[in-house]
């Protein structure tokens, strides 16, 4: 194994790689991609509460139509004592998404009932309408009865739950959410990582088949040289990818505070002596302090998303030197594909409950662990021998993978004209 | 001296035997031609030279060293299945592959301005190879074959994809080569080409080395047991003959072994008969034909080897 001509393959691989426009294109657009996909996502939220529907409310108890309008202007209004074919009218013609006729048994016999709708409601849109119609029903019930005002305050108690985390360095913020999406993220960063990467290279094998250039190189380096010159080329690449988007990352969180400090403070001189308090109150700055993601868990990513790559790519590079073309390498995918998936989809699984027993076996098996543990150490704290048996095993997983990779590769990459099948790849795996 | 030497070289691919008990060896400045059909083990001879592929018995030494990344460096090698990478930038692709060889970068840096001056191809030094035009990136790949100055080249079917041209280049500069000393080693399946450039060559059938030594000599070993006939007329009389094999027949020349000891007078006789002879001539066999009586005719398909 000559390290100078693994450097040199690198080398080239590297170069050729950084200096394209595609990779420029890339690293440009990927943050501004994930950023709008974030956007687009919180608008679709807001934009869902945003559009309210009207109901019409034909209220014979006189009582509940009032206590509904209070609880939701913008939902319910009163249409007096129109009739019922002229309510059915309207809502046919649209200016009206429903009614609802609410007769004294609702409040005395505790009957359901019907709300009538011109469809495309949606199930979250009936059920709060539901709970909606409860609370007013239980208030007007509670009123009819004459219960007590301390009664009355036990029904409104509405238990909150404040979250502390407990660390060495004593309490913190809790920053549950942000924790858990942040662990989510970057397991699904790793997901494409290995997967938009691998691919790369996996391109780059079959072009050096398909141009012919392999024998020519064939001749003065060894198989294993050139797919390990390769390897790290690609990962060289990804790395320096990764990096500019970590250093960016950092830069922008460290520069958000002050600056959206600075922005709150100009609002507050702004207002009126009593607002300020208010908004100085409902301002937390710790919220921002918990955008800020410690440096341990890059460290982990970048660990994390090197172990991964390197099991998948070498798996991904004997792929392409087992093919002719692009489209025959869709019959080896699925092989590769499936517990990348399999990670994928149980990564919400890990993000929901990051320390149930199916989370912590994915995120110790080497296939899977380099997407579910990422998500588990972001989101929770993992017990230190979880996290080294993972990368032990992933080590492991790495040589045993890359044993059987060059022995493919090594017969693969001299194979023109022929499209090799499973049976082939085990043929060419016992005779090397 | 040999630069190359194969002694009793195996290799097979799961049943079959690619490469069966081959030894030959190749003298230095000379030009040794590998032939035979296709499928015949030329080209896994080739990558076993070129450390490619090991063989899996017997030895293989290049100027007295057993094939090894060290080997590599003395030879330069031009494969059958040739290319280059598409977008990267002639120069930059003829540094990397001379400095694959363990040429230094300076000194690669020289060695190729020297070759891209040579082939009047300086102007393209910063194009990408997927621009130029066939004949073009056939010259580079030239040059990245020997920028590294090799004592001994290797060629695998070098004439297939090469225009005429080109063709007539590379038989001088191979020439040229082994005027200067170097040594030259090519695989072809076209006897007609060895037959012009080789001095030695080795026969090959299914695997195994049928026959090698001294072009000069082999052919003079066969003695003139040949006719070289050109007629005008009908020619279907050639179809009435005994005992003769007809090479490389035409509709007015037919290349003629003659066997078991026939008169060829009775030929010449048979031949004025039926058409008017221009040339009847005694000649030592072709290649070709010295093939397919070395193999014998049942063992080989006519249609691979002229």
């Amino acid at each position: 194994m000559s390290l100078h001509k693994i450097w040199l393959v690198l080398k080239r691989e590297y170069l050729t790689r950084v200096k394209s426009k595609s990779f420029i294109i890339i690293t440009a657009l990927t943050p501004l991609a994930f950023v709008a996909f974030i956007g687009i996502i919180v608008f679709i939220n807001i934009s869902e509460t945003e559009v309210e529907k009207r109901i019409g409310i034909l209220d014979e108890t006189n009582v509940l139509v009032e206590r509904l309008i209070e609880l939701n202007e913008a939902r319910y209004f009163d249409v007096g004592s129109d009739p019922i074919d002229s309510l059915r009218a309207r809502v046919l013609d649209g200016s009206l998404d429903g009614y609802i006729i609410l007769t004294d048994s609702v409040i005395t016999h505790t009957k359901s009932p019907t709300l009538v709708h011109g469809g495309s409601g949606g199930l979250s849109f009936i059920s709060a309408v539901r709970s909606d119609l409860r609370e007013v029903v239980r208030e007007e019930k509670l009123s009819r009865q004459n219960v007590s005002d301390e009664i009355r305050d036990i029904f409104e108690t509405r238990t909150g739950l404040e979250a502390v985390k407990l660390t060495e360095e004593g309490e913190s913020e809790d920053n549950t959410l942000f924790a858990s999406a942040l662990g989510f993220i970057l397991g699904l960063m790793i997901f494409f990582g290995i997967f938009f990467y691998g691919a790369l290279l996996m391109r780059s094998v079959i072009e050096e088949k398909t141009n012919r250039v392999l024998e020519v190189i064939a001749s003065s380096v060894k198989p294993l040289e050139l797919m390990y010159g390769k390897l790290f080329g690609v990962l060289s690449m990804a790395l320096t990818q990764f990096g500019i988007w970590i250093f960016f990352y950092i830069g922008l969180s460290i520069a958000a505070a002050p600056v959206a400090g600075m922005i709150m403070e100009a609002q507050m001189s702004s207002l009126p002596e009593g607002a300020t308090e208010a908004a100085a109150a409902s301002f937390d700055a710790s919220t921002l302090e918990n955008m800020i993601i410690e440096p341990s868990i890059f460290i982990y990513f970048i660990l994390f998303f090197f172990l991964g790559f390197m099991i998948y790519s070498a798996l991904f590079a004997a792929i392409g030197a087992a093919v002719e073309n692009e489209q025959d390498s869709q019959q080896f995918m699925p092989i590769v594909g499936l517990p990348i998936f399999v990670a994928y989809f149980l990564n919400t699984k890990v993000m929901q409950a990051p320390d149930s027993s199916l989370s912590t076996f994915i995120s110790i098996f080497p296939l899977t662990s380099p997407i579910n543990m990422i998500s588990r150490i972001a989101s929770t704290s993992v017990p230190a021998w979880q996290i080294l048996l993972s990368i032990l095993l992933m080590v492991a997983t790495f040589f045993g993978i890359m044993w059987l990779a060059a022995k493919i590769y090594r017969v693969g990459i001299l194979m023109y004209g022929k499209k090799a099948t499973f049976k082939d790849l085990a043929k060419w795996i016992a005779q090397s | 001296m040999s630069v190359i030497e194969l002694r009793n070289v195996f290799k097979a691919f799961g049943k079959t035997k690619a490469v069966n008990d081959v030894s030959f060896e190749v003298t230095k400045g000379r030009i040794f031609g590998l032939l035979g059909p296709n499928g015949a083990g030329k080209t896994t001879t080739i990558r076993m030279i070129n450390y490619i592929l090991t063989p899996d018995s017997g030895q293989i030494t290049i100027n007295g060293i057993e094939a090894s990344p060290e080997t590599q460096k003395m030879i330069g090698y031009m494969p059958e299945e040739r290319g280059l990478y598409k977008k990267m930038k002639v120069f930059d692709q003829l540094m990397y592959l001379t400095q694959l060889k363990g040429v230094d970068a300076s000194e690669a840096k020289k060695a190729i301005n020297y070759w891209l001056e040579r082939f009047e191809a300086s102007d393209w030094k910063k194009k990408e190879v997927g621009e130029l035009s066939k004949g073009m990136s056939q010259k580079i790949q030239f040059i990245a074959t020997i920028a590294h100055d090799p004592d001994i080249y290797i060629f695998d079917e070098p004439f297939s994809g090469l225009d005429p041209i080109n063709s007539e280049t590379l038989k001088e500069i191979i020439i040229e080569l082994r005027d200067s000393g170097k040594t030259i080693l090519f695989s072809t399946h076209r006897m007609e080409q060895v037959e012009q450039m080789c001095d030695d060559i080795c026969l090959f059938n299914q695997g195994q080395a049928v026959l090698t030594g001294n072009l000069r000599h082999i052919k003079s070993s066969f003695g003139e047991n040949s006719i070289n006939l050109e007629f005008e007329g009908d020619g279907s009389f050639l179809d009435k003959l005994e005992g003769v094999r007809i090479n490389n027949r035409s509709t007015n020349f037919a290349e003629i072994r003659v066997l078991n000891g026939q008169n060829m007078q009775d030929i010449l006789k048979l031949a004025m008969e039926h058409a008017a002879i221009h040339k009847f001539e005694r000649i030592e066999p072709s290649l070709t034909e010295i093939f397919i009586s070395t193999v014998g005719e049942d063992n080989i398909k006519r249609s691979e080897i002229q």
